[in-house]
């Protein structure tokens, strides 16, 4: 138990700091988003893999059954090999799937559950991995600018579409920026020994403390970045921009749809068709 | 030029605030995305390590677009870019954050009030993670057939997310948000407020809003967001019992081809729509 | 025609109990090349951001009397329409880009100006700052030149006649700073813009501007062509600004009684062949001169056969004038010394090798098998462009970064094995943004934190004793943030330095300062020359490098290209072609008049030099 334990505390403190790379995640996040821009799922029109996606989306949550979700399941694994998705994406979306509903079977067991528990849990992963492979597939396929352009043709607030493609120009420099305060506590603070259960719990809380107060830094920092963004914003023409029509029509003429849009849909059609029909026969 | 009346700030003040906001918080949340490990035996902590920073913000700054920002920064960061945006839950998250962020923001009127503030911070907490909790149990009885007739299903959910919501609270209440909040807002008052060009918050220039009005504000907002995911249980139900009366598998997959074949005109209009010239 | 007029000008920002502008008149000519000059705070970021209309249209406050740009009065003008006829180009550059490729970037601004042809503008604009070809680029692995080269092509696609950059080349090699002004100088000439620089490198001023405008207070003193205002010496003095090393020069001499026959000093090195045609090197004074001011002495004993392999291979042109220039005396006096060199490097790299992904997946190598050993006790400056891997070999040096291949040791133990303490007390890095630094409220706790997790003994009193030494004693609870470009300076050399490091590494320590603070940071790194055995410095700035350095290592794409004494670095004339490093101006005036002459700092130059 003891061995056990302090295993976990192990592992804990050091998925916190010392294994964390900031740089590793930048890079997956930054890979993830344009690093996979001539992939078959990339190239297609935003527009119709958002349709696309809320089929996905909603679908599977009002079907319960196996053969058919198991169809979807696989059509969605499909396209998401075919996005070529940064490994930490797919890492969180496991994640995740377990977190959601893992976790649930257990608890069950504790309260009488048995096998009949079971398959009412399977098919809730399976609607939660189709749906989260459905989204992964759009939002880690499609590189941020067109997906922000396909979301502003359905009327999504220009505020969003500016946010995404903000969001991406600031990670890099946000997280350097919080590195380097992690780093100065690194090198000038004095991190309690961890050889020990408890040293590894103090460090633990150490770390987490460590990096509350690398907020205060980067609060004002950030403030600082801020002020002259935003002043720049104003000065490029940003306020102009949300108002006036003519400017979301330009941005909006650059999608356009092919007949490989046409291809992607008839295919997915025609594989959920056969899915409802297997289910049917079995 | 709306000068800072009533706490008020001029539209780029407001963008200022906005993109501040949705970084710092959108980072944070990144972060949270990435940690799993605090999944203690059987229980998970969804705990919101990061919700003092909005928290914090708000009490400084104009709490709605501090609210608007932050909850937009963890759908762009942690959805978006890491692809895990699942559609309703995120909107519930979207506005629970938001609601709950801008009524602590609101309620504090000097911000050297440290009794105001930790309170706000908590209930704050309190308020997001009521909301959530709740939507939760609502999307497992709505996910999952026969909710009720599962052996022990229930039961599990609402231990589960009972405690979890306990848990969280003690975590993300006061470890995370209280303590944070009280160490980072004296700190940071009269300190952050220049570099963006405004004065710093006191009783007098205090964002205004009534506590009654505030109160309303925030019951029709949860009302609204538990309505929607009752709403979406019952078009769930309507659905199974369609199924039910049905009570065959082909007329499951020709329902199926009905709506691929619905999700085609659609598209055909659109298309037609957009670009005719592409198509000629 | 005048692009600006400016009428009875004063601006006080809210809260603010002074004017930070006060009854300011002038006018700027259209196709005028013009500098704003003034001490740090005088209101010059002010000025600017009244002419494009920010001021009072976002930045509100009490704003007094007339602007008018491009006949337009900016209070009643729409700022849309302003913002097409003044380009902005800011200091803190890199957080006016808001897209995340180049071409999207250059042209966003027209996209929210409803050009139909934004893209091709946007296009125009990347060839005319010399970005063509970087169209897909992702922002952030532009280099930083590059990068501000992007911030101006992102002001200039809107085609406006009025560009405004604040302090452009701050944190830029002179590579890349000749790259900026000659855009500049090309937009100015042949595309008829109006260009307003804020600027303290007088260098530029004088091979670029056309006029010099005077700030001080928040008022004008005056404004006038660019090689006039240089001239007046005294008064740019008076505001911290401190003219061509050649002018300045040729004020002593004037001051002393010499050159009388010279009646406007010389502000370039082309005017000052012709001032100070009269003067012959006194030999004896200036060997004089070089030996005692030459703190070349233990730095060389360290250097060993590599340097000299690296300076000789790289210098076949003239190796004649360098060995018989009196002045390399200095440089070759000392080898005996090596006897005394101690056995193990305070740094050594043993066939380092480190590289990154890029976002598509190719690999970029930043140092490759690269070999380096620092003795202890070296002052040494770490030379070369943006990007040829300075601050990586500082965060190697600390342990921030670790090596794929090879191994980087502290005094003979790699520094895998050590712990971060053990580090930390061993060496300091100081960030070439000091605000990274700042991570408690005061610069008081800033400073004594490490002390104090660490329980030193008396850490009180040792803080205390730091403060008084950076004179910061008065400033003690201020946030490091909110103070002045020189004290946030002081307060992160006194954080680097608090747990007593024996090496002390400082990246860019006088970027991004005026000349006064500049002096400043100088005269505190002189002084801390006795508290800190072996300290390395990166920097772009010669001044800082002949004045302070005992060994100069000159890096280019990741590989030492030379490692010298000043004398033999600054003497390579192939070596400054191929990496793009330039001396003192000064230097290149005295060998302008005597090829022998080795003159690094303006007092070298004045008693180097004698009138025949």
């Amino acid at each position: 138990m003891e061995n056990a334990m302090s295993k976990t505390m192990n592992k804990l403190s050091e998925n916190v700091l010392d294994k964390f790379s900031m740089d590793f995640l930048r890079n997956q996040v930054l890979k993830n988003a344009y690093g996979n821009t001539d992939t078959v799922i990339a190239k297609l029109d935003p527009r119709i893999l958002l349709v696309w996606y809320v089929f996905f989306a909603l679908v599977p949550w009002f079907v319960n059954n196996v053969p058919f979700l198991l169809g979807c399941f696989i059509l969605v694994l499909i396209t998401t090999a075919l996005a070529r998705v940064a490994g930490l994406v797919l890492f969180v979306f496991a994640l995740g799937v377990f977190s959601q509903t893992g976790y649930l079977f257990v608890v069950s067991l504790l309260f009488g559950g048995d096998a009949s528990t079971v398959l009412p849990l399977l098919i809730l992963t399976l609607k939660v991995a189709t749906v989260s492979l459905a989204s992964i597939t759009v939002f880690s396929g499609l590189d941020p600018d067109r997906l922000s352009n396909g979301l502003l043709w359905f009327g999504v607030p220009e505020r969003l579409s500016f946010s995404i493609s903000y969001a991406y120009r600031m990670l890099p420099m946000l997280m350097e920026e919080f590195q380097n305060v992690l780093l100065s506590y690194k090198l000038r603070g004095n991190p309690p020994s961890h050889d020990t259960l408890m040293g590894k719990i103090r460090y633990l809380i150490y770390q987490v403390k460590v990096i509350m107060q690398s907020f205060y830094p980067l609060m004002l920092n950030t403030a600082k970045r801020a002020r002259t963004t935003v002043e720049a914003l104003e000065l490029r023409g940003y306020r102009n921009a949300a108002s006036n029509k003519e400017v979301r029509k330009i941005m909006l003429s650059s999608l356009r749809v092919q007949y490989s849009d046409f291809m992607f849909i008839a295919i997915s059609v025609l594989w959920v068709a056969l899915s409802a029909l297997v289910s049917t026969l079995i | 030029m709306s000068a800072d009346v009533n706490g008020g700030a001029t539209q780029s003040q407001k963008l200022m605030i906005f993109v501040l906001s949705m970084s710092l918080y959108g980072l944070a949340t990144l972060f949270t995305e990435l940690i799993p490990s605090f999944q203690v035996g059987v229980v998970e902590f969804s705990v919101e390590f990061f919700l003092f920073i909005p928290l914090t913000l708000a009490m400084l700054f104009d709490p709605l677009p501090v609210a608007l920002g932050a909850a937009t920064g963890e759908l762009v960061f942690s959805e978006i870019m890491l692809g895990q945006f699942g559609g309703l839950g995120e909107l519930e998250k979207f506005l629970t954050v938001a609601i709950a962020v801008y009524i602590a923001g609101t309620v504090v009127k000097n911000p050297k009030n440290m009794a105001v503030v930790g309170t706000a911070a908590f209930f704050g907490t309190a308020l997001q993670l009521a909301m959530s909790a709740l939507v939760d149990i609502l999307k497992v009885q709505f996910a999952v057939e026969d909710f009720e007739a599962v052996a022990g299903l229930p039961e599990s959910v609402f231990a589960t997310e009972g405690f979890a919501f306990a848990n969280d609270l003690l975590f993300s209440g006061i470890l995370f948000c209280l303590l944070p909040t009280l160490f980072l807002v004296p700190k940071l008052h009269g300190k952050i407020e220049p570099l963006l060009g405004m004065q710093p918050r006191t009783p007098e220039n205090a964002p205004s809003g009534a506590a009654i009005k505030l109160m309303l504000v925030a019951i029709i907002g949860f009302v609204g967001a538990v309505a929607f995911a009752l709403v979406s249980e019952a078009g769930m139900s309507l659905i199974e019992w369609e199924a039910d009366w049905v009570e065959s598998g082909t007329a499951i997959a020709v329902g199926v081809i009905v709506a691929a074949i619905i999700a085609i005109v659609v598209l055909a209009v659109m298309m037609k729509k957009s670009n005719k010239k592409d198509l000629a | 025609m005048n692009t600006v007029e400016i009428e009875d000008l004063s601006f006080t920002y809210p809260g603010a109990s002074q004017p930070t502008l006060l009854n300011v008149t002038f006018t700027i000519e259209k196709g005028d090349f013009l500098a704003i000059v003034g001490n740090n705070g005088c209101g010059k970021s002010t000025l600017c951001k009244v002419i494009n209309g920010l001021i009072p249209h976002f930045i509100v406050g009490d704003m007094q009397g007339n602007v008018r740009v491009c006949d337009m009065d900016t209070r009643t003008s729409d700022v849309g329409t302003l913002a097409q006829k003044v380009g902005y180009v800011y200091q803190d550059f890199e957080n006016q880009i808001v897209r995340p490729t180049v071409l999207d970037d250059a042209s966003y601004a027209c996209l929210n100006f409803a050009f139909k042809d934004y893209e091709e503008r946007g296009r125009r604009a990347l060839a005319l700052c010399g970005l063509e070809g970087l169209d897909d680029e992702y922002v952030w692995q532009l280099s930083g030149g590059q990068t501000h080269l992007l911030a101006l092509a992102g002001a200039v696609s809107l085609q406006p006649d009025v560009i405004i950059l604040d302090e452009p080349i701050a944190q830029l090699d002179p590579k890349h700073a000749d790259a900026i002004y000659e855009v500049l100088k090309d937009l100015n000439e042949n595309h008829g813009k109006t260009i307003v620089v804020i600027e303290h490198h007088t260098e530029y001023i004088a091979d670029y501007c056309k006029h010099v405008l005077l700030l001080k207070d928040g008022t004008v003193r005056w404004k006038l062509p660019a090689h006039e205002a240089l001239r007046r010496v005294e008064e740019l003095e008076a505001s911290d600004i401190f003219p061509p090393q050649v002018t300045q020069a040729a004020h002593r001499f004037k001051v002393t009684g010499s050159l009388a026959h010279v009646e406007t000093l010389p502000t370039t090195v082309g005017e000052g062949k012709a001032a100070f045609a009269s003067l012959k090197r006194d030999t004896h004074g200036n060997d004089a001169n070089q030996m005692t001011d030459t703190p070349a002495v233990d730095g060389e004993a360290s250097r060993g056969n590599t340097s000299d392999a690296a300076s000789s291979s790289a210098a076949p042109a003239e190796p004649e004038s360098e060995s018989d220039a009196p002045d390399a005396l200095a440089s070759s006096a000392a080898p005996e010394d090596a006897s005394n060199m101690p056995s193990v490097p305070a740094v050594e790299f043993n066939d380092v090798t480190l590289g990154y992904r890029s976002v598509k997946g190719d690999r970029h190598v930043v140092l490759d098998h690269f070999d380096l050993s620092i003795n202890e006790g070296e002052k040494i400056a770490l030379i070369g462009s943006n990007g040829a891997g300075k601050s990586t070999i500082m965060k190697l040096m600390v342990g921030l970064l670790k090596p794929a291949a090879g191994t980087v040791s502290l005094f003979g133990s790699p520094i895998g094995n050590k712990k971060a303490e053990e580090i930390s007390r061993q060496i300091s890095l100081v960030y070439q943004n000091p605000e990274e630094m700042f991570i408690k409220d005061s610069i008081e706790n800033d400073i004594s934190f490490a002390m104090r997790v660490r329980d030193v003994p008396q850490w009180e009193e040792k803080t205390a004793q730091l403060l008084e030494r950076f004179r910061l004693t008065d400033l003690r609870n201020r946030d490091g943030r909110l103070m002045s470009g020189g004290q946030m300076r002081r307060a992160s050399l006194a954080i680097g330095i608090a747990l007593n490091p024996s090496i002390l590494l400082l990246d860019e320590p006088t970027a991004n300062l005026d000349i006064a603070t500049r002096r400043e940071i100088m005269a505190v790194l002189d002084d801390m020359k006795d508290i800190i055995k072996t300290a390395v410095i990166a920097t772009h700035d010669m001044q800082l490098v002949c004045q302070w350095a005992e060994r100069i290592i000159v890096l280019c794409g990741g590989k030492v290209v030379a490692d010298g004494t000043r004398e033999e670095v600054f003497g390579d004339k192939r070596l400054a072609q191929l990496v793009g490093i330039r001396p003192p101006e000064i230097f290149t005036m005295a060998r302008a008049l005597d090829d022998d002459a080795r003159c690094f700092t303006v007092d070298e130059f004045v008693s180097g030099f004698k009138e025949a």
